[in-house]
């Protein structure tokens, strides 16, 4: 059996610093303050333009503070708060699934095709790298889940088609490469180890910033998107809620345009705070929730008495 | 050693052959053994036998047998109403009484719904669909889209043939078929100037019923008020083969040919003799127009960053402009007027269409609000019989379009009024809650509160109408291009007019004279001449085949 | 010696497969016709007999729709088949050999053997396939399609008893020993395959459209084949500037993104401070959550020319004001800083991960060794990061065709002014497929020359980096 993995925090801190290193944290930290402020930024100009009239910002443009303050955006979205309440589960139901399901594939996935004795490593990597680079386009896929799978309206339409992506997988497959040495599972081996307790015994443990990676762009993925609903969704409490807030926006925007056509009455939106609005209320949440994950790939992991 | 020199003449043998590419052995044309075999004639075969099927029982009005319950699909544009499953069940009740049917209204919801409303055809999951023209709806027709109501409104649906009319039926016709049944109510979408009437008064300004006294209105609002923002125009509503930018919509008070009027190319035809066609990029006059387009930009009428900028939907009624010229209509008049009214600043607006200085207003085509059945409906007869009753029978009627009678809504001196909006409450079936614009019904339809200016408005404009050459016909709207075989060179032409007639009618160019020069050359090379020649041979045959002369 | 015969072997399966033969028999013409709607006219295109290249030009000239895709995988396998079998007598005639003994060269000959198999017997049925289809004998197979049969299937036999010995002397195992040795490697992989087959390979089929005029009278599959012209309109666009400037715009986005995201990984990675760590880090990814339809708004309002924030700056100092939104120059660079400002924090999480997956007794032993903070990290992080780096710039370059939609269309909109200097393939084709909206095939022949182009690149590069170091090869 492999011998045991230990975790210990980050490097105790015991050799002084030199000049050389001080120097190099003051450039450090200079151009990170930097980087965060012009990241950051628009950001703030998003957030105080949610709490501004929306004739405040047509007439007098995006300001860094609240002028006007006002909650009429977010009462826009919150009209209904039994849909947008119902559109945040369905969104978190989607997440979790999805994040769920797909992360174990992809990782599975990614360990085979890392395996040195696995002989059709090179075309698995290759057939699903391919998917990447040729599709078929948007209607087939449709049909394909519309009419052979008959899916349209379901729940299952709207997770499913994300659960993987090649570049996720061979992501996946650089991590493990990267973080198991092959000295390992071949000692394992010999101890009789079988893949499934190699896999979960030694590859997921040294594992955890890639899955914290890959699981976060999943869930990012999922949690951002709208496309899935928009296509197969028959009915509202089904609902992601990106496709919500997006939906709220499109109607107002393409009923202004169909008006051109036909004698229509057309919702009133104060269309530029509410479109403010929707992504701090769409992103809210992921700031929350991204501390948790943080930690994965903010501070380092080692592996104790493993040498590579 | 030997071998490898034989087999690599070998593959040098194989190699020629390929790329000589000489015909197999014994192979002939076709033609040619026809030929030998003395064949004179192919003979047509009866092939495809469901047409024999379908021609063989063609009695006059026949029963339909009703005895299978048949549960249909209706694709509809928009988002559903919140009491779509009550409402639904109250039609469903009704309708199975009737046509033994019942009906699931689906949406698109107006998230990428162009896509998805060739995605459903496709996919063939609907039965009953909402058409328009702005959907594209003489194209999906003639690619057999829709099944062919003709014979059908003759057995199954005489009632909603005689409601409809011929004429209107007749400008559904794609190919010599009908494909789509329309909606009976007449309405003006006439293009016009939206303005501020409380400015224009204040500064004792002419109304803008010309291009020479747009220009003074916008130039006097200027002088007064340098810090008014005039127009906001972009590239939003020229998006298709006619224009490039917005401002140059304008140019309607001058022609009555422009933008949603006129032919694409920069081919014109005056209204009164359509099947005359010139030609408009090539002539002086547009070289004169583009002049004025710089003029106006200089004057700074619209920002020089206007080509980028979709941010306009809201600056009328905030007052950042003080008048649209595209994609304008009555119905957007009595928004902006509800619109000023809230606002509370003592704004107005006024409206113009351009037909009441160029001469020439219609009302909307038929193909506006239709209905049509998609090819692959479990049961077009059915579906056609389900349409009749939504149509015709007003107690159905109603349910589609106002909801229950008492929860939703309630009449008041032939006047709709929404009771839960009257509450102050969001409506949970709003006025044609479920988007049907295509079941309006001109004999029963209940006017709302607004309609009665609107109604004003169109009254107006028939009387107009009525005295063009083709009374009250829209004689553009029916057309439908088929662009199969230049496809190549529409697109590198829709490509030349945004990369360079977009900026031309901004007033972008520092020379016109020479911009205008680039736009013709550029548009040759892109085979201009392809797409007009056959164009204007599809629209000549369309004039005479509705007789528009 | 044995080598040269077998790829005797398969230079006659070769010949037989090239169009001296033919290997479809259009019979009972008369009748064929009148069933399927041949005209006396239409039959000037035609021919009695056809080999497996011209197959398609029966479908477009006799107008068959349905016949269409079946003849064209019926092409791609005998494409297949050429390629397989010409590779094979290669490198068995120059002694091309790795591997094992012969064992890679033998499996080349079944791979040759069975696509020339799979070949013939897809013609079989294609033939009854369009028999069936029109019910009546219009088609019949040539006396080759037989011969090609015969000896494919022959060749392949003898060659899996050849195989068999080769392994036996070598140790090596075919896929049954493979499969029972490492079944669970294989489970592992069902749910992955389900995934694909579902999401990916079947509607792949789609990409026939690029090759078909869609009407909703014949359906998807039986549209009228039209060869290549959807792909006119390619050659009518400018395609050497929209390729120039999409190629262009991605390497510079792949090359200085991935570059910054490296760079910044390691800053944060660096930074000894918990809390100011984990903020700028957090800071920095904010950017991804801004939606393109945002950006535009906001990038429109700092550069518009009236009242646009950076006009007003200048003219407060006294400066010409700039007319950024009539100026293709300095879009280029507008462009690549929003791109960059949007993905480095997404993208820098990669290489942090990979980063803090470096053992940190490295350091430490560095450290002990008197290295410094530059030192530490050329000599120890970046050697760790290179595979993640080389990695994802393979994975990029098979998409160098495919651009950023969102972030062109939403920043320069319809803007014909910019073009020149902001078109990229993906929005061109958004432009042309609007003002046709009905044509599947348009969209589909685009997406196609993109697919085709990246692929060209990507076995092309990937080839090259496995020769050095297969360790970074992508497959």
């Amino acid at each position: 059996m492999a011998r045991d993995l230990d975790y210990e925090p980050s490097a105790p801190k015991t050799i002084k610093k030199s000049t050389g290193t001080k120097v190099f944290e003051a450039i450090a930290y200079t151009l990170l303050v930097l980087g965060s402020i012009v990241c950051v930024l628009p950001f703030i100009i998003i957030v105080s333009g949610s709490f501004t009239d929306n004739a405040t910002i047509l007439t007098q443009g995006y300001s860094l503070l609240p002028r006007d303050f006002t909650l009429s955006a977010y009462q826009t979205i919150f009209k209904s708060p039994k849909d947008i309440l119902q559109a945040y589960k369905m969104t978190l139901y989607y997440t979790v699934v999805g994040t769920g399901l797909g992360l174990m594939m992809i990782t599975l996935t990614g360990y085979v095709i890392s395996r040195k004795e696995f002989k059709y490593r090179n075309t698995v990597s290759f057939l699903i790298y391919f998917t990447s680079i040729f599709g078929g386009g948007m209607i087939p896929w449709y049909l394909m889940y519309a009419n052979v799978l008959g899916l349209k309206g379901s729940t299952l339409a709207i997770w499913f088609p994300a659960l993987m992506s090649p570049f996720l997988v061979i992501l996946m497959r650089t991590f493990i490469v990267g973080a198991v040495p092959d000295a390992i599972t071949e000692s394992a081996k010999i101890d009789g180890a079988g893949h499934f307790t190699i896999f979960f015994r030694i590859v997921l443990p040294v594992l955890k910033p890639g899955l914290a990676t890959v699981g976060l762009f999943l869930a990012l993925g999922y949690w951002n998107d709208w496309y899935r609903s928009s296509m197969f969704s028959t009915n509202s409490s089904t609902w992601q809620l990106q496709f919500y807030l997006y939906d709220l926006l499109n109607a107002t925007t393409a009923m202004k345009q169909m008006a051109s056509n036909v004698s229509m009455k057309t919702a009133d939106l104060p269309t530029e705070s509410v479109k403010l609005a929707m992504a701090v209320v769409a992103t809210g949440p992921v700031l929350l929730f991204y501390p948790f994950v943080q930690r994965f790939f903010v501070s380092g992991i080692t592996v104790g008495a493993v040498k590579g | 050693m030997k071998k490898k020199v034989l087999s690599a003449l070998l593959s040098m043998a194989m190699v020629a052959g390929v790329i000589t590419g000489c015909g197999g052995a014994g192979t002939q044309s076709a033609a040619d053994q026809l030929e030998a075999e003395g064949v004179e004639e192919i003979p047509v075969a009866e092939t495809q036998e469901e047409t024999t099927e379908a021609e063989a029982p063609a009695e006059e009005a026949k029963e339909l047998d009703l005895s299978q319950q048949v549960d249909l699909v209706f694709y509809v544009m928009g988002d559903a109403p919140q009491d779509e499953e009550l409402v639904e069940a109250a039609l469903n009740e009704k309708l199975l009484e009737k046509c033994n049917a019942t009906v699931d209204m689906q949406f698109s919801t107006w998230t990428d719904f162009q896509q998805k409303y060739a995605n459903e055809i496709t996919a063939q999951s609907a039965d009953l669909i909402y058409i328009a023209n702005w959907l594209n709806y003489g194209q999906l027709a003639s690619s057999g889209a829709f099944e062919e109501l003709d014979e059908m409104l003759d057995t199954v649906a005489p009632d909603l043939k005689a409601l409809v009319g011929d004429a209107n039926l007749n400008m559904c016709k794609v190919g010599g078929k009908i494909y789509a049944v329309p909606n009976t109510w007449a309405e003006y979408v006439c293009n016009g100037v939206k303005y501020r009437e409380d400015l224009r008064a204040k500064y004792d300004l002419p109304v803008p019923d010309s291009l020479e006294n747009l220009e003074a209105y916008l130039l006097g609002i200027k002088e007064n008020d340098p810090s008014q923002g005039l127009l906001t125009v972009t590239t939003e509503e020229s998006q298709g083969l006619k224009t490039g930018f917005d401002a140059a919509w304008a140019l309607n008070f001058k022609y009555n040919w422009v933008a949603n009027n006129g032919l694409d190319y920069g081919l014109a035809a005056n209204y009164d003799t359509p099947a005359d066609v010139y030609d408009y990029w090539y002539s002086d006059d547009f070289v004169d127009d583009m002049k004025l387009m710089k003029k106006w930009a200089d004057e700074g009428f619209w920002s020089k960053s206007a080509l980028s900028d979709t941010n306009n939907s809201d600056a009328y009624k905030n007052g950042l402009c003080v008048a649209e010229v595209a994609g304008q209509n009555p119905n957007k008049q009595i928004t902006a007027i509800a619109d000023f009214e809230n606002a509370g600043q003592g704004w107005e607006s006024g409206y113009v269409a351009y037909g009441e200085t160029n001469g020439v207003i219609y009302p909307g085509h038929a193909t506006q609000n239709g209905t049509a059945i998609v090819r692959g409906c479990k049961d077009p007869e059915r579906a056609l019989l389900v349409l009749q009753a939504m149509l015709c029978d007003e107690e159905i009627n109603s349910i589609v379009q106002y909801g229950i009678k008492g929860t939703h809504y309630d009449v008041a001196d032939g006047i709709y009024k929404n009771l839960q909006e009257e509450a102050g409450e969001t409506a949970t079936f709003p006025y044609e809650g479920f988007n049907t614009w295509n079941l309006r019904n001109g004999d029963t339809k209940l006017p709302q509160k607004t309609d009665v200016k609107l109604q004003e408005m169109f009254d107006k404009y028939a009387a107009l109408g009525e005295k063009t050459k083709f009374p009250n016909v829209n004689i553009y709207d029916g057309f439908s291009e088929n662009y199969d075989s230049y496809s190549a060179e529409r697109s590198a032409v829709s490509n030349v007019m945004r990369q360079y007639l977009a900026p031309l009618e901004a007033g972008l160019v520092d020379d016109v004279d020479a911009a205008v020069e680039e736009f013709r050359d550029k548009m040759k090379e892109a085979g201009i001449d392809k797409c007009r020649e056959e164009y204007t041979k599809q629209w000549i045959a369309y004039c005479e085949e509705y007789d528009y002369k | 010696m044995r080598n040269k015969w077998i790829s005797g072997i398969s230079a006659v399966c070769l010949i037989l497969a090239l169009p001296f033969f033919n290997w479809i028999k259009v019979v009972n013409l008369v009748a064929l016709f009148s069933k399927i709607g041949v005209t006396k006219d239409m039959a000037k295109d035609l021919l009695t007999g056809y080999n497996l290249y011209n197959l398609l030009s029966f479908v477009q000239y006799a107008n068959q729709g349905v016949l269409g895709l079946f003849a064209m995988v019926l092409l791609i396998l005998t494409a297949a088949a050429i390629y397989f079998n010409v590779a094979f007598i290669i490198r068995s005639l120059f002694g091309i050999n790795k591997g094992k003994g012969e064992l890679s060269l033998l499996a080349a000959a079944k791979c040759a053997f069975l696509f020339e198999f799979l070949t013939a017997a897809a013609t079989i049925a294609f033939v009854i396939f369009s028999n069936a289809k029109f019910k009546m004998t219009g088609f019949l197979p040539g006396v080759v399609v037989y011969i090609e049969l015969a000896i494919s299937v022959a060749a392949y036999i003898y060659i899996k008893i050849l195989e068999k010995k080769e392994r036996d002397k070598y140790r090596e195992h075919g896929l049954w020993v493979e499969l029972k040795r490492n079944w669970v490697l294989f489970v592992m992989l069902i749910p992955t395959f389900v995934y694909f087959m579902i999401n990916n390979y079947l509607p792949m089929l789609g990409v026939y459209f690029a090759f078909t005029s869609f009407n909703f009278r014949d359906g998807l599959w039986s549209s009228p084949f039209t060869g290549f012209k959807n792909f006119e309109f390619l050659i009518k666009a400018d395609l050497f500037r929209l390729t120039k400037n999409t190629v262009l715009y991605n390497v510079v986005f792949i090359g200085i993104g991935n570059i910054l995201q490296i760079f910044f990984a390691i800053l944060v990675s660096r930074v000894t401070v918990k809390w100011f760590k984990k903020t700028s880090q957090t800071l920095m990814f904010m950017p991804y959550f801004v939606s393109f339809v945002i950006l535009k708004v906001i990038v429109y309002n700092v550069f518009e020319y009236q009242y646009g924030l950076i006009n007003n700056l200048i003219t407060q100092m006294g400066g010409e004001r700039i007319d950024f939104y009539n100026n293709p120059s300095y879009w280029p660079f507008l462009i690549t800083f929003f791109y960059l400002w949007k993905n480095i924090g997404y993208g820098m999480v990669v290489y942090l991960a990979t980063i803090m997956g470096i053992d940190n007794e490295i350091y430490e032993a560095a450290r002990v060794d008197g290295a410094n903070e530059l030192q530490q990290i050329w000599y120890i992080t970046l050697p760790h990061i290179k595979p993640t780096f080389i990695i994802l710039l393979l994975y990029a370059l098979g998409s160098i065709m495919k651009g950023q939609f969102e972030l062109f269309y939403q920043l320069i909109g319809n803007n014909g002014v910019l073009f020149n200097a902001t078109d990229i393939f993906d929005t061109y084709v958004y432009r042309i497929t609007m003002t046709q909206p009905l044509s599947i095939g348009l969209g589909t022949a685009a997406g196609l020359y993109q697919s085709l182009f990246g692929f060209l690149i990507i076995v092309l590069v990937n080839y090259i980096v496995k020769k050095r170091n297969p360790e970074y090869a992508l497959f």
